[in-house]
């Protein structure tokens, strides 16, 4: 195969392309609109507890290619040797040690130590090597034009493969699954933890819609040590991710009234609200934060309003729910999550971070084969509807979908619990994709060694894609940087150019 | 990075000039230094001079260091310092860390050569770091003459604040009104706004001293000390256990640690000094080791603890040591020498060997079943949820190693490097510090023979004695005499080993007889302990045998022989424990069964010195960082802005001879914390008032004034209100008082107050975060630790601190706190109880008004405040079908909670 060759035929439903960047005079006037709204407004006026600082004024930094993210996590850590970057080498080396091979043994690389850090001290710490290798647990084969290769796990992703762009030389340093944060915050979890991604974002990027918060979760955070993920840690709680429930009646935490009170009567609380406050700003017309304060009552009450109707999916027809496998109980749950990012990117959310399935359920130290089969098979098809669904709405155009996971499983077999037909984490190669705005399609990029043990070459830190995507908004991450909170190198990550169109 | 970021954009600007025209002058008082002193001066400057060279003037750069001079002038291709930044040679190149320069800066530097490197003549080089403001030692100032502006209160603070005013030509705004005042004093100093009664009274009271004694009430309150334990418990880091708590799994802190946190209300409310309270968190174990009480406060340091990895707890406790109290932040020197202040990577391990010996233990309380020992790591066990007894520090290993490691990881120990001996920097008084050994007395070594726990073992078995005695009263069989031999062997056996325990820990008697006398005691229990097993086993395997052959279907004759093999097996094992038992007592040993873990007697005493020079009157820092903590917290917003830094890249004090002044007040009263809160919220400065309006003429402020306010005889005016907001519109000199907003807790308190539903019990275990919407404790008593349940959801939309980092809190304003404070259960829960509270006859909305405005926002309401709320009683009476009024009622309530002014603390 070639994987540098992309294909311009488009065999999830080919459209015109929506020309966004094209009418970029309109859009910044909208987005600068909005930024001008929100930090005038919401975000900092009222934060003279922080030291001053000149803030972002919310508009890119230089032109996007996108205006949007849908960034899909599964936890867990799935493999990558079954997933995305087959290696027939382990079957045949199935059994052997790694020193038994005839290729380079992985464990005795220097990138062994240079990109890995166990959490529990080295007293203690029971992960490190294995040393018999596991065979693939499932076939592979070319997929699309671009013959990209595959496994038989995703017969409906593998359809789309001539939009996917994958990194296969990931890695990251965290050995368990604090890795979920890491690969958000770009910090392993012995190190000062920093803001994830969507909040930097959120924090840079002026909104697209006064009434719906920029940075959105579904599913998530998976488990109460990974709340990390969404965290905007000094950048303040404005630039929090807002968990959403896909209850329409009950989608936000306080979003629902009190059912003692109707809704008349709630209007007409509201309404006093509202004029007893701009009495008092009568009063006191220099107050940033009572002028703050009345602009959050107003976005209040109609975040109220405006978020049932996105997670209502009434008005999606029978194709597009089927798309996303709505209609099976075991797409169900991962296809509302994504038709519902879909319908948040639609009204213009900045970043839908969105978790299809629960907290480490990719983690196959057992029966990975069984586990495997029945999750691919549970975010497969809504996955492909999802970029099919974009698509059909011009929105893979400006948008951006990262599908991801926070390691891969090693080759070797888990020795634990029974030691027979499962992997452990793995955090020297993993394999990611990204498709849409700006990204080439039907490429690969990076590789594992043979037995995909070490990602070659200086490899991918997670933070690379953090790079990657903010870069696509048009924004430097350097450039957010606040004063007295040290960033470092390694946070800031490098654009993968590689895949970028 | 702010810096950073502004040179890089100024960079680019230039840039983008440079290339366009012919290049303009380079400035190097704007281009040049910023650049050198960001990317050079850390090692060529005051701090540190690497080969000689500094680079911090532009004389320094001509003359040079070991290598010659580093430009000269005119002759860039010359220059060392343009050869060396353009290096393409890693190993040459400068700065080593960190990018290369970029070209346009390089460039900068160039042209500036070739221009002649010019530069002022009167440039001063950086300054010594020595005399850096906060590492001098603390003199107090004497008051500044304030001529006429002569504070009307006399409170020294306002001879600093005055005469910084007076010499800007600002003017103080006048004093708050007293609502406003009475409302700000009681937010601050309890955490709790005034009812509508306390506000009547204080209007009511026409004392001269008022106010005065307003403040003392709140300070003597129980309230008080919640109130300030939360602000403290922000510095200090308090976490309550976590890890994964859904297991549970008990990784980090401990879940005996709210005995800190009760610990830290107490003593302010006790009024112990601030020093005493450092000492004792950092060392209580050495300092007063026989006191349990204050051997919880050690907490600070457990708090710490991490169960995996214990050089992360290292890290954290160097980390929080040099910002919580001495407002250094030691923890930018793990990877390299401090870029900033006079801290090498050496400085840091030395620090850290303060902490080296520590481990944790866990102590029985009085009243308590014993907790056992403190449950060590081991990766394939869960650490339990252990609530009994107290966890404290103690040095464990005396000869624990400090390595020098590099680059930030433990693993990279540089094993060639001694180990690191505990000591301060050079700048702070270096190897002066004396480490003493501290003799442990046996109550702390040996905590077994604290009369508490013998008594309670004594009682135990006694009462077991008794049990047994009464049981055989009614039923005679073979068990329950076993069973009363046995109890009366263990009866015995702890009397031998209370003996034996009383001979070797007190010195007195037979020692080795009497222990000899307990292990056998200890032995002959335990093989009556076995023979009870054993008879049961008997009887377990008579029955068992009953029941199989009465067996009669398939089923339960499957049953009961699964359960005849379980009698069968136990009853072999029983035997074997028997024979065992039988074969031990034989033997002869003199070890028994202590009642307690056994420590070393002795402490390293690393702890102690440290804690000891950090609370000392010498010590420039750790006062000054306190009193700026406490001023924030009073003024919301520092005297110095980066509370947790102090050192050179730190913000220089608003009021430096202010800052000096209370932190000498403070450390001479005894770092008395009532005496400073006392002083602070009694100045005029506090008092005055945080609003102000502009309008076109003197008669409309002062008209606009009326309407709320009781008639203040004051006179600014327009032109002087217009000078302060031109000359000093963010108050750094405080011509006003700071408008702050409620903290999460406050929010939730305040609330649970005014409809008198707040519970003001004190202490105990932490409570759930999931209740607190609907139990109604005070907010600080509620779980709190860095997990995503480990603040309440309600809090966290407030601004509730960050367990891991909060030296000062963050105030948002989001529309989640709308959605909050509209549809939470708990406002909605409440607001009946605090309409009816107000007491209003049904037919007077006047009178409802205005005692509800006064509740919740401690003032009447406006003219056109009661006109609004009046129209919107009388329609939602009609409006709402049933029960209109009461209805319409809670609904204002609830909208007044919601008006801004509630949340503000003006």
């Amino acid at each position: 195969m070639n994987p540098s060759s992309a294909n311009p035929a488009f065999p999830c439903g080919q459209l015109p392309r929506r020309m966004f960047l094209s009418d970029l005079g309109l859009g910044f006037t909208g987005l600068a609109l909005g930024a001008t709204l929100f930090n005038d407004g919401v975000a900092k006026a009222a934060a003279p507890a922080q030291p001053k600082f000149s803030t972002t004024d919310g508009r890119p930094h230089f032109t996007p290619k996108a205006k949007s993210v849908i960034w899909i996590f599964l936890s867990g850590g799935y493999s990558h040797v079954e997933t995305f970057d087959p290696k027939p080498a382990l079957t045949k080396y199935a059994g052997l040690t790694f020193d038994k091979t005839t290729l380079a043994n992985p464990l005795t690389s220097d990138k062994h130590h240079k990109r890995f850090r166990s959490v529990p001290a080295q007293e203690v710490n029971v992960r490190d090597v294995y040393p018999s290798i596991y065979p693939m647990q499932v076939g592979f084969a070319p997929r699309g034009q671009c013959g990209v290769e595959m496994t038989d796990w995703w017969p409906h992703l593998a359809s789309c493969a001539d939009d996917l762009a994958f990194v296969r030389n990931m890695w990251t340093t965290d050995n368990d699954h604090f890795a979920e944060n890491q690969i958000h915050t770009g910090r392993h979890r012995l190190d000062e933890q920093q803001p994830s991604l969507g909040a930097w974002i959120h924090y840079g990027l002026g909104t697209l819609n006064e009434n719906l918060p920029k940075f959105v979760v579904l599913g998530g955070p998976t488990n109460s040590t990974t709340h990390w993920s969404v965290n905007s840690l000094y950048l303040g709680p404005e630039h929090g991710g807002v968990p959403l429930a896909l209850d329409p009646k009950n989608p936000l935490p306080f979003g629902q009234r009190d059912p003692r009170q109707s809704a008349d009567e709630q209007r007409a609380e509201y309404e006093l609200i509202g004029k007893l406050n701009r009495l008092a700003a009568v009063e006191y017309p220099q107050d940033d934060a009572l002028r703050a304060r009345i602009k959050a009552y107003e976005l209040a009450f109609r975040m109220q309003m405006a978020v049932p109707e996105v997670l209502d999916f009434a008005p999606e027809n029978e194709a597009t729910k089927k798309l996303y496998g709505l209609d099976t109980d075991a797409t169900k749950q991962a296809g509302q999550r994504l038709l519902a990012a879909r319908r948040l990117v639609e009204r213009g959310v900045r970043f839908v971070q969105v978790y299809p399935g629960g907290y480490s359920t990719w983690d196959s130290h057992q029966k990975l084969k069984e586990n495997h089969t029945k999750l691919c098979a549970s975010v497969d098809k809504p996955v492909a509807g999802l970029l099919q669904d974009l698509k059909q709405h011009g929105m893979l155009e400006d948008t951006v979908v990262v599908f991801c996971t926070e390691f891969g499983r090693t080759p070797g077999l888990e020795l634990r619990g029974g030691g027979k037909d499962g992997r452990d984490h793995h955090p020297h190669g993993f394999t990611i994709w990204m498709a849409g705005a700006g990204i080439q399609r039907g490429v690969v990029h990076g590789e594992t060694d043979e037995l995909g043990y070490h990602a070659q070459g200086e490899g991918h830190y997670v933070t690379d894609l953090h790079a990657t995507v903010s870069h696509l908004l048009g924004m430097d991450l350097r450039r957010l940087e606040l004063p007295g909170r040290k960033r470092l190198e390694i946070d800031h990550g490098h654009v993968i150019r590689e895949i970028l169109s | 990075m702010n810096r950073t970021a502004a040179i890089a954009l100024g960079l680019a600007l230039l840039g983008a000039v440079s290339v366009r025209g012919a290049a303009p002058a380079v400035d190097y008082a704007k281009e040049i230094k910023p650049l050198l002193r960001e990317r050079c001066y850390a090692c060529h400057g005051a701090l540190k001079q690497n080969n000689g060279l500094r680079l911090d003037t532009a004389d320094f750069i001509k003359r040079g260091g070991k290598h010659g001079p580093a430009l000269v002038a005119r002759k860039p291709e010359k220059s060392l310092l343009l050869t060396k930044v353009s290096a393409t040679d890693p190993a040459e190149r400068m700065p080593p860390e960190g990018d290369a320069l970029k070209p346009e800066q390089i460039e900068l530097l160039r042209r500036w050569i070739a221009a002649g490197a010019p530069a002022p003549k009167d440039e001063k080089p950086e300054p010594s770091p020595s005399e850096h403001w906060a590492f001098k030692p603390v003199t107090r100032p004497p008051l500044p003459k304030i001529g006429n502006r002569q504070s009307a209160i006399g409170n020294p603070i306002d001879h600093f604040i005055n005469a910084r005013l007076a010499a800007a030509k600002l003017t103080p705004l006048p004093p708050a009104e007293n609502p406003v005042l009475l409302r700000r004093v009681y937010l601050d100093l309890l955490g709790l706004p005034p009812t509508r009664e306390e506000l009547h009274a204080f209007l009511a009271d026409t004392a001269p001293d008022a106010y005065e004694r307003v403040v003392d009430r709140l300070l003597n309150s129980p309230q008080h000390g919640e109130r300030w334990a939360r602000h403290w418990m922000d510095v200090w880091r308090y976490s309550d256990w976590f890890g994964r708590r859904m297991v549970p799994d008990v990784w980090n802190s401990a879940p005996q640690i709210w005995r800190w946190r009760d610990w830290i209300v107490k003593s302010l409310n006790a009024d112990h000094g601030y020093d005493r309270m450092v000492k004792a968190m950092l060392a209580a174990d050495e300092i007063a080791p026989l006191d349990d009480e204050t051997a919880v406060a050690t907490g600070y340091l457990v708090r710490n603890w991490y169960a995996l990895n214990p050089n992360e707890w290292m890290r954290a406790n160097v980390e929080h040591t040099g910002k919580a109290f001495l407002g250094l932040t030691f923890n930018c020197a793990h990877c390299h020498d401090h870029k900033y202040d006079p801290i090498t990577q050496a400085d840091y391990f030395s620090f850290r060997a303060f902490f080296e010996p520590l481990y944790v233990r866990q102590d029985r309380w009085p009243g308590e079943a014993d907790p056992g020992p403190f449950q060590d790591y081991d990766y394939s066990k869960n650490r339990k949820v252990q609530r009994l007894g107290s966890v404290r520090v103690f040095d464990k290993d005396a000869a624990a190693k400090t390595w020098f490691y590099t680059g930030g990881d433990e693993r990279n120990r540089d094993t060639n490097r001694p180990p690191v001996l505990p000591t301060m920097p050079e700048f702070l008084g270096g190897k002066s510090l004396q480490v003493t050994s501290v003799a442990l007395p046996v109550a702390v070594s040996y905590p077994g023979s604290k009369s508490f726990i013998r008594e309670a073992e004594m009682k135990r078995v006694d009462e077991a004695t008794t049990a047994a005695k009464q049981t055989l009263a009614t039923s005679k069989t073979p068990l329950v005499e076993a069973r009363l031999a046995t109890v009366e062997a263990e009866r015995a056996s702890v009397l031998a080993r209370l003996a034996a325990d009383e001979a070797r820990f007190g010195g007195a008697g037979d020692t080795n007889g009497l222990a000899r006398a307990a292990s056998k005691a200890e032995r002959q229990f335990k093989l009556l302990a076995a023979k009870e097993t054993l008879a049961k086993a008997e009887a377990d395997m008579e029955s068992a045998k009953q029941n199989s052959a009465a067996a009669k279907d398939d089923k339960v004759k499957a049953d009961t022989k699964t359960a005849l093999t379980k009698a069968e097996t136990a009853l072999i094992a029983a035997k074997k424990a028997v024979t065992d038992a039988e074969a031990a007592l034989t033997k002869d040993s003199a070890d028994y069964t202590a009642f307690s873990p056994v420590y070393p007697r002795e402490s390293t005493g690393r702890r102690k010195a440290l804690a000891e020079w950090i609370g000392s009157r010498e010590n420039p820092l750790t006062a000054r960082v306190a009193v700026n903590h406490i001023w924030a917290r009073h003024f919301h917003e520092p005297l110095v802005a980066s509370v947790f830094d102090f050192g050179r890249s730190g913000k220089p004090p608003t009021h430096p001879e202010l800052l000096d002044w209370l932190a000498a007040e403070f450390m001479e009263s005894g770092w008395s914390m009532k005496h400073l809160h006392r002083l602070l919220v009694t100045s005029s400065a506090y008092r005055s008032s945080s609003q102000y309006s502009v309008f076109s003429n003197q008669s409309s402020v002062r008209k606009a004034a009326d309407t709320r306010r009781s008639t203040e005889n004051w006179t600014l005016n327009t032109e002087h209100l217009q000078r302060n907001l031109t000359t000093d519109p963010e108050n750094r000199l405080l011509w006003r008082m700071n408008p702050g907003r409620m903290e999460a807790e406050v929010v939730r308190d305040s609330l649970l107050h005014l409809a008198s539903a707040l519970d003001l019990r004190t202490g105990g275990q932490e409570l759930e975060n999931k209740d607190a919407l609907i139990t109604t404790r005070r907010s600080l008593y509620y779980s709190f630790n860095p997990e995503s349940d480990g603040r309440s959801e309600f809090s966290a939309l407030f601004d509730a601190p960050d367990p891991n980092d909060c030296y000062r809190r963050t105030r948002s304003v989001i529309p989640q706190q709308a959605l909050a404070l509209t549809n939470s259960k708990l406002v909605h829960d409440h607001t009946p109880a605090i309409a009816k509270r107000l007491g209003a006859p049904a037919s007077d909305n006047a009178a409802f008004i205005t005692a509800a405005f006064e509740q919740i926002l401690t003032r009447p309401p406006s003219r056109a405040e009661l006109a609004e709320c009046d129209a919107f009683l009388k329609q939602q009476s009609t409006a709402v079908p049933k029960d209109g009024e009461a209805r319409a009622r809670e609904s204002l309530v609830r909208a007044l909670l919601n008006q801004n002014d509630f949340l503000t603390v003006r």
